[in-house]
């Protein structure tokens, strides 16, 4: 103990003022339900389960950033709360060109930035330039766009090398292609400041909550509450509590295993509904057996959906074998594998497997309802043989080990699909940037690049059909299940609609 | 002292090395996980060149350490704040759990050590035992949880978590800090109740206690001058490190109860691959280690007049 003696005084003297310094700076957290607050009406206090990382709706990726965002930035298209299609927010209609080529957009008027300038054409190009030039988080969605022109200050038009159907989707997915001012990059730091059209401006945040008020020249009208108190509650037993006791009133941080319970309790008001999201397994078709498509099949076979998706969500998700939830239009109900631990031996015996072998699958912490699904899948193929070492990395060499193709097989999911492009293209096309199973089918290259570019929705939802059921069938994924949105409120908390594509929208929600 | 001084300068310099090295070891890529799954290649260029992560390790450490000898740790990849205010904002939060804690473990370990230690053996010492052991073996998250829903749940006396500022409103300072603090310090105490048992029983078997009862010193004189003096050692060591540790903070309490101090700064860190704000953490926790150090000698010294050269 006395080896280490070490530093001067000075230095514990310096240590001691920066303790000092620090503590001028206010962490706040707020106190019940009061606060911030623009408008008229009460501060709405949410619990989410993480601190936003920055504010850039460009260049962030993190969920609770896009919640906040959520009511602060507007896209030029967002999709309806109920079926999802696109529907006009700061643009109120589009056109198609003959070629379908060009697309013209004609903007809102009357709308106004957070800072008062006006809203126009010349912002819509600034922004998608942004992200296009800087090569941003979101440049992908740009890939076909060759240009973005202002026509007049009302009208927008876009240029694509190809017939681009899905570009409403997107454009308006979420708030990753939000419009800033002309200029905004350079005139704010964007990281910390927000300068957007939205319902709520961003007021403050730090360590422990994020503040906004309401926007009272908001082009959709003032919201009903004066401003929303973010807090982040990372523990969901504490997240609920806070909402029985009143302290907060709205919270997507539940804790999975009492969903059911809750659903019979008076003082909080839960909803369930199914999500665009799809959890899924992969396998690596570089490494012996499971390039061969027998093996494959044999383990799609042998995992019972249901069972795997009561295990890892209580019962709050839909199994599933072909990413799309059932009830969007492009869902296709093909299910060729019946939970068969028999058959599925079968299987493995004509792929001439002598069992028993070892099987890697790797999944992260970072979504602890893998790990256990993991578990429930390695009990159902160990019966055939298949001996299962479950790996559980963080996500970081999560990522890393799948970019490298260092993998058996792994689990994650796919979250935020709203086109059937979005849920199958990028993970399924030969060397598409999100195929790192390594799927290679020449017939699926062409239905898909076909289906890509069809502007004919009943023609496009038939081509991606033929492509999905030998995806399935080659079992390229391995779907498990559709997961459910859960979220929580005060009973008496009216306005709020839960979304199936997760986002949080409070403009319109009144206090009970 | 002036050695002194040498030696915790070039143990500092070892030790930003060591960081700096460690951190980057890690696996997992920062641009990778910043750009989430869906990106471009173009995109992860142009995210590494700003990042700085092109350049040469060799170089970047010079670069960093440079940069840190000027009081700059550099900009969080994740939030695009400087890292000397993200730890600045974080620090007051965390040296009041500390404290807090500190002091709720010396209430309970003192009093609890020093009756076990005066009658050994005995029911109260074996209760004693019995509750310090617990203290020890019940995960923190647990028993923060277990609060959660006693405190805020079902009495609805305190907050759920949550900080606020003492100087903001002291009332709901106290009531936020009650649990968390409660909780460390049980963990805490339990530790040092074990140590200040054991110098204290030492204590009293040395030889010139024996003599100091021998020569007839009334029993409260022999308590405070021979005994309590020669256990206070161990405990200003165990106090030390129990409250080095505290400060570095305590990752599963704070996530527990939403407190924003340093422990939860530096998981985030961890978890987004956060290189400047990991490196600046792990170097601020060890200047902490080498500074309480520091001022547990100098106690000693104090204390015992024969360490004094």
């Amino acid at each position: 103990m006395r080896t280490t003696r070490l530093l001067s005084l000075s230095a514990a003297g310096a240590l001691a003022l920066t303790a000092c310094s620090g503590g001028g700076e206010s962490v706040d957290t707020g106190d019940g339900g009061g606060g911030a607050g623009g408008g008229g009406g009460d501060v709405l206090a949410v619990a989410v389960g993480a601190q936003p990382d920055q504010f850039d709706p460009h260049v962030t990726s993190a969920y609770p950033s896009f919640q906040v965002l959520e009511n602060v930035y507007d896209t030029l298209v967002v999709p309806n709360p109920d079926d999802l299609t696109m529907e006009p927010s700061l643009a109120t209609d589009w056109e198609t060109s003959e070629d379908g080529l060009t697309w013209t957009f004609t903007l809102r008027e009357n709308v106004t930035f957070h800072d008062g300038s006006e809203f126009d054409a010349a912002d819509v190009v600034y922004s998608y330039n942004r992200i296009m030039d800087e090569q941003l988080q979101n440049a992908y969605r740009f890939e076909n766009v060759e240009s973005v022109e202002a026509v007049d200050p009302q009208t927008v038009e876009i240029t694509v090398s190809q017939p681009t159907p899905n570009l409403p989707a997107l454009l308006g997915g979420f708030k990753g292609t939000a419009i800033i001012p002309e200029g905004a990059a350079e005139e704010y730091d964007l990281t910390t400041e927000a300068v957007g059209t939205g319902p709520f401006t961003l007021e403050s945040s730090s360590a422990s909550s994020t503040e906004l008020a309401a926007y009272e020249d908001y082009w959709g009208g003032a919201p009903s509450v004066g401003g929303v108190e973010f807090r982040y509650i990372a523990e969901p037993a504490a997240a609920l509590t806070a909402l029985e006791n009143g302290e907060v009133q709205w919270t997507d941080n539940v804790p999975p295993q009492q969903i059911e319970s809750l659903q019979g309790d008076q003082d909080v008001e839960l909803q369930s509904i199914p999500s665009v999201d799809y959890w899924y397994m992969s396998m690596n078709f570089d490494r012996e057996p499971f390039g061969n498509p027998l093996v494959r099949q044999a383990i799609a076979t042998a995992v019972d959906r249901e069972a795997v998706t009561e295990a890892a969500r209580f019962g709050a998700a839909q199994a599933n074998q072909t990413a799309i939830p059932e009830g969007n239009f492009f869902a296709s109900d093909y299910a060729p594998f019946d939970a068969d631990t028999e058959a599925a031996r079968q299987l493995l015996q004509e792929a001439g497997v002598q069992t028993p072998i070892t099987m890697g699958l790797m999944v992260t912490d970072e979504f602890p309802e893998t790990v256990t699904a993991a578990q429930v899948i390695a009990a159902q193929l160990e019966p055939i043989g298949i001996d299962v070492d479950v790996q559980t990395v963080d996500f970081a060499t999560w990522l890393d080990r799948q970019a490298q193709g260092d993998f058996d097989t792994f689990m994650l999911g796919w979250l935020g699909n709203l086109d059937p492009f979005d849920y199958y293209h990028s993970q399924h096309i030969t060397d598409g940037v999100n195929n790192y199973q390594g799927y290679s089918n020449a017939e699926v290259d062409r239905l898909l690049l076909a289906a890509s570019s069809e502007t004919d929705p009943d023609t496009r939802r038939d081509l991606y059909h033929d492509a999905i059921e030998m995806i399935v069938d080659d079992v390229s994924y391995l779907y498990l299940y559709n997961p459910n949105v859960v979220q929580a409120w005060a009973p008496g908390l009216t306005g709020y609609t839960i979304r199936p594509d997760r986002a949080i929208n409070f403009e319109d929600v009144e206090l009970p | 002292m002036v050695r002194r001084v040498g030696q915790s300068l070039v143990v500092l310099a070892g030790v930003s090395v060591v960081v700096f090295g460690l951190v980057h070891l890690v696996p997992g890529d920062p641009v990778r996980l910043a750009l989430g799954t869906r990106f471009s290649q173009e995109s992860y260029d142009a995210l590494r060149e700003r990042s700085g992560l092109d350049q040469p390790l060799i170089e970047q450490f010079f670069g960093w350490l440079g940069r840190a000898l000027q009081g700059d740790l550099g900009v969080s990849f994740r939030s695009g704040e400087t890292v000397t205010s993200q730890i600045a904002e974080r620090l007051p939060a965390t040296l009041t759990l500390a404290f807090a804690s500190i002091l709720v473990a010396l209430l309970i370990a003192i009093p609890l050590g020093t009756i076990s230690a005066l009658r050994p053996r005995s029911l109260v010492d074996r209760v004693a035992t019995v509750i310090s052991q617990f203290g020890i073996s019940v995960p923190d998250f647990w028993m923060g949880i277990v609060l959660i829903l006693v405190f805020a749940g079902t009495l609805g006396w305190l907050p759920s978590g949550g900080y606020v500022p003492l100087t903001e409103d002291p009332g709901a300072w106290l009531q936020r800090l009650l649990m968390p603090a409660l909780v460390t310090g049980v963990v805490s105490g339990s530790v040092i109740t074990r140590f200040v048992r054991s110098s204290m029983l030492e204590a009293l078997g040395s030889d010139h206690v024996r003599t100091a009862q021998a020569k007839g010193l009334p029993t409260r004189q022999v308590f405070t001058w021979h005994v309590l003096r020669n256990a206070l050692l161990p405990l200003v060591t165990v106090t030390g490190v129990q409250l080095a540790y505290l400060l570095s903070g305590v990752v599963v309490v704070e996530i527990v109860f939403s407190w924003p101090g340093l422990g939860q700064l530096a998981l985030q860190a961890v978890q987004a691959r956060d290189y400047p704000v990991l490196q600046g953490a792990i170097l601020l926790f060890a200047v902490v280690f080498l500074v309480i150090n520091l001022i547990v000698d100098l106690l000693y010294t104090a204390i015992d007049p024969r360490i004094r050269r």
